[in-house]
């Protein structure tokens, strides 16, 4: 279930990419599990949020038990109750904002300490202490940017403000003006899709515009923009952004040679291999080797066998963590060039356990807004 | 000011007072994410067996199953229901005696039973934080009680001092207002002080002594 056709189909064209390049492989005759057959069932709610409830629904009561999809968190928590309901289990591939964990999904992106943390510690120590955050209005955005502000001021960084715009707009002119306005030391972008890659160019063409070197003195922060979206962002103003994922195509191991060959040959038209497209590939591979060995699509067994899995995957060994139903992940940090591709600035030495509601990091009380509770008086 | 809202619950420690095990069991899991421990105290002649001095409202939280028949003898204050630790009610039977009993223990949140892990968070992050926000009206309403039964005083310590220094009431206020700062002292102690010292016979010193440390203003 992913949204090709809409605000953010570029990545859940690729998503869909690799979810199918894993089930080709599971159809190979070398594959590991020969006693599974999948045959897809491909629906596509066009990023319309009122229509992944009914698609959701009617794949359940035609008897689905296992649903690989979902992109943007606000469609995420819009299926939930029916997979609750029908007790059936959607595997979630995509980097979100935590605070979930339902026991119907299983979730291979990234949780918050491994993409919002290690970018915080990273920009604090190399780039600077003031940032602008900019997003779209929903939820992803909301939560992503409070965790960041936290993370922020509990170590004196400062947030200079944050600006939402609705999903899908691309009037961005104005956001651009107050970020230059506030000239803060980077910008922490929750934008996605069409809304981000307008960002993207009209903030370089108005730093080109005023003499400002945009990638050396105010670099645009992600934790979502991946290789299909530079491309999408275009010539110009595709280089020098940094963003922290899990997963980058430029991996130079054995594994992801192997992962990005096969994706370029099968799906020649692209989009190119994205983290999102890679979690959507780890998803259905886990979900093929747990119903190999369950034997069965019964979720409860399916689950118990998801949690004994290790699959090496192309970012590296992916396991899921039996208490939250998260996926072990390999935080990184990398920065665009001009081939539209990521070149690797940071990795942590291994795969660092899930911690989806920050239980590990998080100040135990929410951090006070920098308005003094002092002032001076006659 | 409100206080800070508590969001992380790591290393809390959970008492679930039920006799319902299975009706909890996504209750336990789901803190068990959230980093908070759970015990099941034994339930002995309908009593839980909970030591409740040992309670501490910086750890502990009560989940206390509605349909037991008062199962927690909770120290709880009747006219402000604050309870001495966060109490969250396990709903089960959706009748008002059952839900009275839960709301008089002093419960600021609740979960229906069986609880559903998607309503734990939600629970703990509400009934904490009302159970912290009540501890600090109660606090608040304490202090302004506190300074409307010295109102007297006060009333009484500016028209002596106006009497005494020939001033109008603005300025004994604030001459009153700056010695009770000066010796680190409410402004209705300082006026019962004021009053009392002024009160002893006539032949003492009626200067008034400095405190060298005590209790700060709120």
């Amino acid at each position: 279930m992913f949204s090709t056709t809409g605000p953010y189909s570029v990545v859940a064209r690729s998503m869909l990419n690799g979810a199918l390049l894993a089930v080709a492989e599971a159809a190979a005759p070398h594959v590991s599990a020969p006693n599974v057959s999948v045959e897809p069932v491909i629906v596509d709610p066009a990023g319309d949020l009122g229509a992944y409830a009914g698609l959701a629904r009617d794949l359940l009561q035609s008897g689905v038990r296992h649903v690989v999809g979902c992109y943007t968190s606000s469609s995420r928590k819009e299926v939930i109750p029916f997979f609750e309901k029908h007790d059936a289990l959607l595997w979630y591939p995509s980097h979100y904002e935590g605070f979930e964990s339902s026991n119907n999904v299983i979730y291979t992106g990234a949780s918050p300490n491994q993409h919002v943390l290690p970018l915080v510690e990273h920009m604090l120590e190399r780039v600077g202490a003031s940032a602008f955050c900019v997003g779209s209005n929903y939820i992803w955005a909301w939560e992503n940017t409070r965790i960041f502000r936290e993370a922020m001021m509990a170590q004196d960084g400062r947030v200079l403000a944050e600006r939402y715009v609705p999903v899908g707009d691309t009037e961005i002119d104005q956001v651009v003006e107050a970020i230059l306005d506030a000239r803060p030391d980077f910008v922490f972008n929750t934008l996605i899709g069409t809304s981000a890659y307008a960002f993207f160019r009209a903030f370089r063409a108005a730093c080109n515009g005023r003499g400002i070197d945009q990638p050396k003195q105010i670099p645009v922060v992600s934790c979502s923009l991946s290789e299909p979206e530079l491309e999408e962002i275009g010539e110009g103003a595709v280089d020098g952004h940094l963003s922290s994922s899990v997963y980058f195509s430029s991996l130079d191991t054995p594994a992801n040679r192997a992962f990005t060959e096969l994706y370029r040959k099968t799906f020649p038209q692209g989009p190119s291999t994205s983290a999102d497209a890679e979690a959507s590939y780890v998803a259905m591979k886990l979900l093929i080797l747990s119903l190999a060995e369950a034997g069965t699509d019964d979720v409860e067994v399916v689950k118990q066998a998801v949690t004994r899995q290790h699959l090496l995957a192309p970012q590296g060994e992916v396991r899921i963590d039996p208490q939250t139903l998260h996926a072990y992940l390999t935080p990184r940090i990398g920065l665009s060039n001009k081939q539209s591709r990521f070149d690797l600035l940071f990795e942590a030495p291994g795969p660092v356990r899930p911690d989806p509601y920050l239980v590990q990091s998080a100040p135990r009380y929410a951090v006070a807004s920098r308005n003094p509770a002092l002032r001076v008086v006659k | 000011m409100a206080p800070r809202l508590l969001q992380n619950f790591n290393g809390g420690r959970a008492h679930i007072v039920t006799a319902n095990r299975c009706a909890v069991e996504a209750l336990e899991n789901t803190l068990g994410k959230l980093g908070v421990s759970a015990v099941y105290p034994e339930l002995r002649d309908g009593r839980a067996d909970i030591d409740l001095g040992a309670l501490q409202a910086e750890r502990d939280i009560l989940f206390v199953d509605g349909d037991l028949d008062n199962p927690v003898a909770l120290d709880t204050d009747a006219a402000s229901r604050h309870p001495p630790v966060p109490v969250i009610g396990l709903v089960g039977v959706e009748a008002p005696s059952r839900l009275k009993h839960l709301i008089n223990l002093g419960a600021s949140a609740f979960l229906r039973k069986p609880v559903q892990g998607g309503a734990v968070y939600t629970a703990l992050f509400l009934g904490i934080n009302q159970f912290l926000l009540r501890g600090d009206l109660r606090a608040r309403l304490d202090d302004m009680n506190r300074r409307r039964r010295g109102r007297r005083a006060v009333v009484k310590a500016i028209i002596a001092r106006m009497t005494e220094a020939g001033s109008d009431d603005d300025e004994a206020y604030d001459w009153l207002r700056r010695e009770s700062m000066r010796s680190r002292q409410t402004l209705e102690d300082y006026c019962e002080m004021f009053l009392t010292i002024r009160a002893a016979p006539l032949d003492k010193p009626t200067h008034l002594p400095l405190r060298e440390t005590g209790a700060g203003r709120r």
